[in-house]
């Protein structure tokens, strides 16, 4: 643990030392270019105004995924569970992910004004995709031999769904929340670029209009940590959720073993 | 004839549970002769009139608590007759009755053990047995599933995910996820031809002691000529594509068997009249 650590952490202290030496040696103004150490500064003399600011830019974030979450699960069970709804839907969700979601974000703001519900639906227009496709692909790739038998078993069309297909896509599942959770942050960012006047997304323009660019980069940093962490909590529910998945045999064994 | 054949079934239940020294009640054997299957030309062809013809038409009885053990070439429709009797499939022409009850969809009370052992990744063994009374909504088995896996010498793995079993326990857990709701039928569709050939010998012995203890009227598809003697008390050869009935031959070997039974004189004598019929046809056994 401690030797898998000293690579990045030396190269990482490398790099920022190198980019601090040169703001320095070269004099390059803030506005320009913060070293790092001042925008390390600036995090701690503004941490509550952006920690609420995170707070907000999150909770849209979290509203929106939850949202597309839900969505996309019913959706893809439709979807998967009838061939007349896979061939009704499936061209108008083609068409709907082809759309980069970036440059109808402005339209948002005309059809649901300014404010959180505005950027909650950008939200899930960005994150719904990836749940929707993958719980599709999941479900439809439940193993045909085990359908033929629970069906001899006499099982239901929702018992089918529930004993076999959802437990078999939901390491799928997983995998496109887990890209719903990282892209949902940044759809909440954009959407606060357009129509919010509060969270992340509006305190960088403010910042950059203010050329506070060291607030900018304050604010950066926050977001980027935060992203990280919340990959590592959304890894870390999905081990808990797939314990018997080939991906999370090795945890499983050592958990086993310390328990 | 289905009145004969009947009757037959019935006599042969009585013989059978004679020597398997089992006390049966009469409401028992009532059930149990339920349990005899009639094929009545029964044919499958596959995709429409030009399709694959699976099965030739066939006409068979399997005795109520028999054990019937199905050998024949890869691809001679032995899995489709197995799936046409599960009720899982129609036939293209012909009827199949399970006691006096036509078969038109699923029959609910077989239990199927496939080639590959279809235990789910995601379930514990014990929740693995536990499927088809989760399925079938029937409370208050779970120490029969106990009961089972001690039975297949399994018990200590209840709590263990598949992914932790050798192949022979993984099949021992689709075999009592089969036998758990106490099945009439029992069908087994190649169910030890992934595993090596000592474990395989174990299952057989498995497999005998279970004949014994619940004598359920058994299917057993298998590609191993001996595996079929050894564990049925009779055996149908099928041909080459379109599968039909080349020979049907009763095993008269007491039970329980034990596995040197396979080198005597006269288990080799069925053996090697069995292999005629393939080298006849000249198709390998597959
Ligand atoms: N669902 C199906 N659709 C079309 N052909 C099939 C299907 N199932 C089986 N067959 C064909 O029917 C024949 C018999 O198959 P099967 O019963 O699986 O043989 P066996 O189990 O004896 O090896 C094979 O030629 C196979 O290709
Ligand atoms: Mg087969």
């Amino acid at each position: 643990m401690i030797a898998g650590l000293f690579w990045p952490l030396l190269s990482g202290a490398i790099g920022l030392g190198l980019w601090q030496g040169l703001v320095w040696a070269f004099n390059v103004p803030s506005f320009l270019l913060p070293g790092p150490w001042q925008i390390l500064l600036t995090i701690f003399q503004q941490w509550p105004y952006l920690l609420a600011q995170l707070g907000i830019t999150m909770a849209a974030a979290g509203l929106g995924l939850l949202i597309s979450v839900a969505l996309g699960l019913a959706a893809g069970a439709a979807i998967a569970s009838s061939r007349l709804v896979d061939r009704m839907m499936t061209p108008w969700l083609v068409i709907a992910h082809a759309i980069p979601k970036v440059v109808i974000a402005p339209l948002f703001l005309v059809w649901f004004g300014f404010g959180l519900q505005s950027e909650v639906f950008f939200v899930v227009a960005f994150t719904f995709f990836p749940v929707i496709v993958n719980t599709v692909t999941g479900l439809k790739s439940a193993d045909p031999e085990q359908l033929l038998m629970v069906r001899a078993m006499g099982a239901t069309p929702a018992q089918v769904l529930h004993k076999i297909q959802f437990p078999s896509a939901l390491a799928s599942i997983c995998a496109g929340i887990k890209l719903a959770v990282t892209l949902a942050p940044v759809g909440a960012v954009i959407g606060e670029f357009v129509a919010s006047n509060a969270g992340l997304g509006h305190l960088l323009i403010r910042a950059v209009g203010d050329m506070d660019t060291p607030l900018a980069f304050a604010a950066v940093t926050v977001f980027s940590i935060f992203g990280v962490l919340l990959w590592r909590a959304a890894e870390w529910v999905e081990r808990r959720v797939l314990p018997w998945h080939p991906s999370q045999r090795d945890s499983f064994l050592l958990r086993d073993a310390s328990t | 004839m289905r009145t004969i054949s009947w009757e037959f079934g019935v006599e042969r239940k009585g013989k059978r549970v004679l020597a398997a020294d089992r006390n049966w009640d009469m409401g028992d054997r009532a059930a149990a002769a339920a349990s005899a299957i009639f094929l009545d030309n029964v044919e499958k062809t596959y995709g429409g009139r030009s399709g694959v013809r699976a099965l030739a038409p066939i006409t068979a009885v399997l005795s109520a608590g028999e054990t019937v053990g199905i050998v024949g070439p890869s691809g001679c429709g032995k899995s489709t007759l197995m799936r046409l009797i599960a009720g899982l499939e129609a036939p293209t022409a012909g009827a199949i009755r399970i006691g006096d009850r036509p078969v038109s969809g699923p029959v609910p009370d077989i239990g199927i053990v496939f080639q590959r052992d279809l235990l789910l990744e995601w379930r514990r063994v014990l929740a693995n047995v536990m499927l088809p009374a989760e399925i079938k909504g029937l409370a208050g088995l779970e120490s029969r599933a106990r009961e089972l896996l001690a039975e297949l010498d399994i018990a200590g793995f209840a709590e263990a995910y598949p992914w932790q079993l050798s192949g022979g326990m993984r099949q021992r857990v689709a075999i009592a996820r089969a036998l758990l709701t106490g099945p009439k039928l029992l069908f087994l569709d190649e169910p030890f031809s992934a595993l090596d050939a000592l474990t395989r010998d174990q299952m057989n012995v498995l497999l005998q002691r279970l004949q014994t203890s619940h004598g359920v009227t058994t299917l057993l598809i298998t590609h191993s000529i001996s595996e079929a003697i050894f564990c049925a008390d009779r055996v149908l050869v099928m041909s080459g594509r379109p599968g039909s009935v080349l020979d049907d031959i009763r095993v008269p070997f007491e039970r329980p068997r034990r596995l040197a039974l396979r080198e005597t004189p006269a288990f080799t004598a069925i053996g090697r009249r069995i292999r005629e019929h393939f080298e006849k046809a000249g198709v390998l056994v597959g």
